[in-house]
């Protein structure tokens, strides 16, 4: 007895022992890392900087560190990962990056769980709204969430080679006249499905009925985010069934019932498979539709003013910020970078006024009217002059009182209920009443 | 298999093969244990090396602790909390997240889908994973090229595969489409996921399946590889069929690896996602109960649905796995 006792007291103490020195490895390497950091902030300071765009250019960079000193590690991470890094991240309250990407359906939510610093001790919103068009879509009772790194607009884009073929020689300026045109290019055989609707059950399905719905004279959303879509009669109703109509009557193509936004612009729209997209992100002309390594229509494609019930319709607004998440560890350094990511001549420069290379591949348009001006100055960007008098004066937030902060449970019931409409599994008035439902309990 | 059979008579380290059947002539050969430390030695008395043993696996509890068991046990805690980071303060509610997940139509056809996943799954896994380790079994030229090519799915990252196989599938510009075309077996470009339920999940089930039966045919073949030739040759004696000789020895002597294989092929296929998530985004025909845990976590920010969902599948995961154990294994001793 006294030697087994002996034994285990040997094996716990080994284990213990061993325990130990796995924990003190572990300290150890982070204790190194903390000093090394701390050695790092006397000389100068590295901060990570996490955005759902390609980084500017190490040019562009490398001046930003020249000038202040502050070294950039750059992560680009595809949107949807991100936003699960930062929920993972803020979720467990440890220190992700100093700048991350703030979208404006996340506003409402960053609100109410604090996961982000606001910016108004920084950036004062009262003195800002003149420069930068879309930033009510960054503000939400009075705090300041993020700074818009671009200007995003939901617009209309057509092939006008294919409705010129087709017979259409004025753009359609209502809906009524748009489906016709369409119709018109599917029956002459230019196109056999002329429209790109990205029916995947995905974030680009949602933002493609609310731009419908505003194109119908509404809302998806009540200012008290109570359901606006549920009267048959109601644009958004209307929309849905417009849309689905789409997809059933073969204006769609069949498979892109599991494509997502981008790859309907990339495919379809860029390699001629569709001749229109209703609700296109502002850029594409530029960034997709005239890039001949990728496209087979340069030169083709063009915006048009998107129809409505009755005449143009408004153009919604989907911006991207960037913030301070609330572990930052630099957050002077986070506040300097992200005011020189929104200097005029870098946005400008982001989305094509310097040339080649200087641009962000994917990047919209510049966050603020100086950024615009210049880019339209340098007349090096398609379209660009049209896009920023929608973004100027034509453009709203797709939610006048700023994102729910339930709003992704929202939009997923809105995808998925739209996708599945589409493929037959339930009625439109079965998904309308599905996404309802789930508003009331949301609490809307 | 040639080599081995040339090789080990003239080893006198290896044991002697006996011949006599231990279970009374039914499971397989009885092969004694080597003695000592990798045969070579004497044999070591328990206790001898006092705390070594436990010192050498200690970092690996270690780890092991960290990782895996205080996430579990902070899963089974937090699932009976209300843990919404939009409707705080957390709160004890008992059963709580269990009743709303189950009485949530997309979690119930989450469960439903993926009850279909793992059925595919594990029985396409594990025949073409037995297909595969036999037609591997015997040596020939280029043996090893083929092993290779073999593995090589289950290197590729999950995510890498569906956007491969997006494109196999893909009802406009699609490979698959193409192939049967060609082959007059379809008129026109199909649509194949997306609307039929079964026929979406039995094509997304394919990818994933096409990922883990390498891994699922090494196993089956490590456990042919331990099969004594003699066996075979007597069969061959007697004028067994190849039939008769993979029904007879060969399958009931590879029961445990079988049985590991089909472990791991459910344990997969209820676990899946990446293929889910790439193929069919969050849509109800093939939502899997991972997909929806992601979302209802990640994107609904409900954590403690999301505990909750996490418990019930880790617990199917066990309970199932352990079934599959309970009826596949059998302990074989040659």
């Amino acid at each position: 007895m006294p030697k087994r006792r002996n034994r285990n007291a040997g094996s716990v103490a080994a284990m213990t022992l061993a325990s130990a020195m796995a924990l003190s490895l572990v300290g150890t390497s982070t204790s190194v890392a903390q000093s090394a950091r701390t050695a790092n902030t006397k000389t100068d300071v590295t901060i990570n900087v996490a955005i759902a765009y390609p980084g500017p250019s190490k040019n562009l960079l490398d001046q930003f560190t020249a000038k202040t000193g502050i070294k950039v590690n750059y992560s680009y991470i595809q949107w949807d990962n991100l936003q699960t890094k930062i929920v993972a991240a803020a979720e467990a309250h440890t220190y992700f990056a100093d700048v991350a990407d703030v979208d404006w359906s996340k506003v409402g939510e960053y609100y109410q769980t604090k996961w982000f610093l606001p910016l108004n001790k920084y950036f004062n919103p009262s003195s800002l709204y003149s420069q930068y068009p879309q930033l009510a879509s960054f503000v939400r009772n009075g705090e300041l969430l993020g700074m818009p790194s671009d200007v995003s607009l939901l617009v209309t884009t057509v092939n006008t080679k294919d409705f010129t073929k087709a017979g259409v020689t004025k753009m359609p300026t209502t809906l009524a006249q748009y489906a016709a045109d369409l119709n018109k290019v599917k029956s002459g055989g230019v196109v056999q499905h002329p429209l790109d609707i990205p029916f995947a059950a995905a974030e680009g399905l949602s933002t493609y009925w609310y731009e419908l719905t505003a194109a119908y004279g509404g809302e998806v959303l009540s200012p008290s985010y109570k359901p606006e879509f549920t009267s048959p009669g109601s644009p958004g109703y209307k929309a849905m069934v417009w849309m689905v109509s789409a997809y059933k009557s073969g204006l769609v193509p069949k498979g892109n019932l599991d494509l997502e936004d981008y790859q309907g612009f990339s495919v379809d729209q860029a390699k001629n498979l569709t001749a229109s997209v209703f609700s296109d992100y502002s850029g594409d002309v530029g960034t997709v539709y005239d890039v001949p390594s990728s496209s087979t229509v340069v030169g083709d494609v063009s915006y048009i003013p998107t129809p409505g019930a009755n005449g143009p319709a408004p153009n919604l607004a989907n911006p991207d910020g960037i913030g301070i998440p609330a572990q930052a560890k630099n957050v002077s350094a986070a506040v300097t970078f992200i005011k020189w990511y929104d200097e005029a001549a870098n946005q400008a420069a982001f989305a094509g006024a310097k040339g080649p290379s200087e641009v962000i591949s994917g990047f919209p348009l510049p966050a603020n009217v100086g950024g615009l001006n210049d880019l339209v100055a340098s007349g090096k960007v398609p379209g660009a002059a049209e896009l920023a008098t929608l973004a100027e004066h034509h453009s709203r937030a797709i939610f006048p009182a700023g994102a729910p902060p339930w709003y992704p449970a929202f939009s997923n019931a809105v995808y998925t209920n739209l996708h599945s409409a589409a493929a037959g599994q339930e009625s439109v008035a079965s998904a309308i009443k599905a996404i309802a439902s789930q508003v009331a309990s949301l609490g809307g | 298999m040639a080599d081995r059979a040339a090789g080990e008579g003239d080893d006198p380290r290896r044991p002697a093969r006996s011949g006599n059947y231990r279970d009374g002539g039914q499971r397989g050969l009885t092969r004694k244990a080597p003695s000592g430390l990798w045969g070579l030695g004497t044999q070591r008395r328990p206790g001898r090396d006092g705390a070594l043993p436990y010192l050498m696996i200690a970092p690996l509890v270690v780890f092991i602790a960290a990782l895996a068991i205080y996430p579990t046990v902070l899963t089974i805690i937090e699932a009976f909390f209300h843990s919404d980071v939009l409707t705080p303060p957390n709160r004890f509610v008992g059963f709580g997240n269990f009743t709303d997940i189950f009485s949530n139509a997309q979690v119930r056809t989450s469960i439903e889908n993926t009850g279909w996943y793992a059925l595919f799954g594990v029985v396409l896994t594990v025949a073409f994973g037995t297909g595969i380790g036999l037609l591997l079994q015997r040596p020939f030229r280029g043996r090893g090229i083929m092993l290779a090519i073999v593995i090589l799915p289950w290197a590729l990252p999950g995510v890498v595969e569906g956007v491969i196989w997006s494109w196999i599938y893909n009802p406009t510009v699609g490979v698959l489409n193409s192939v049967l075309k060609s082959l007059h077996l379809i008129g026109q470009y199909q649509l194949f996921i997306g609307t039929r339920q079964i026929e979406t999940i039995l094509l997304i089930s394919l990818v994933q399946v096409w990922q883990i039966t390498p891994l699922a045919a090494l196993i089956v073949l490590a456990g042919l590889q331990t099969i004594p030739d003699e066996l075979y040759e007597g069969a061959s004696v007697d004028g067994a069929s190849w039939h008769r000789v993979v029904r007879s020895i060969t399958l009931p002597l590879i029961r445990p690896a079988l049985a590991i294989a089909t472990v791991e092929a459910l344990v997969m296929s209820l676990n899946i996602f990446d293929q889910v998530y790439i193929l069919n985004a969050n849509a109800t025909t093939g939502s899997s109960l991972m997909s929806t845990t992601y979302f209802i976590t990640f994107s609904d920010l409900n954590f403690g649905q999301g505990y909750a969902l996490s418990l019930f599948a880790t617990v199917v995961t066990i309970v199932a796995s352990v079934g599959i154990v309970k009826i596949l294994y059998r302990k074989v001793e040659y």
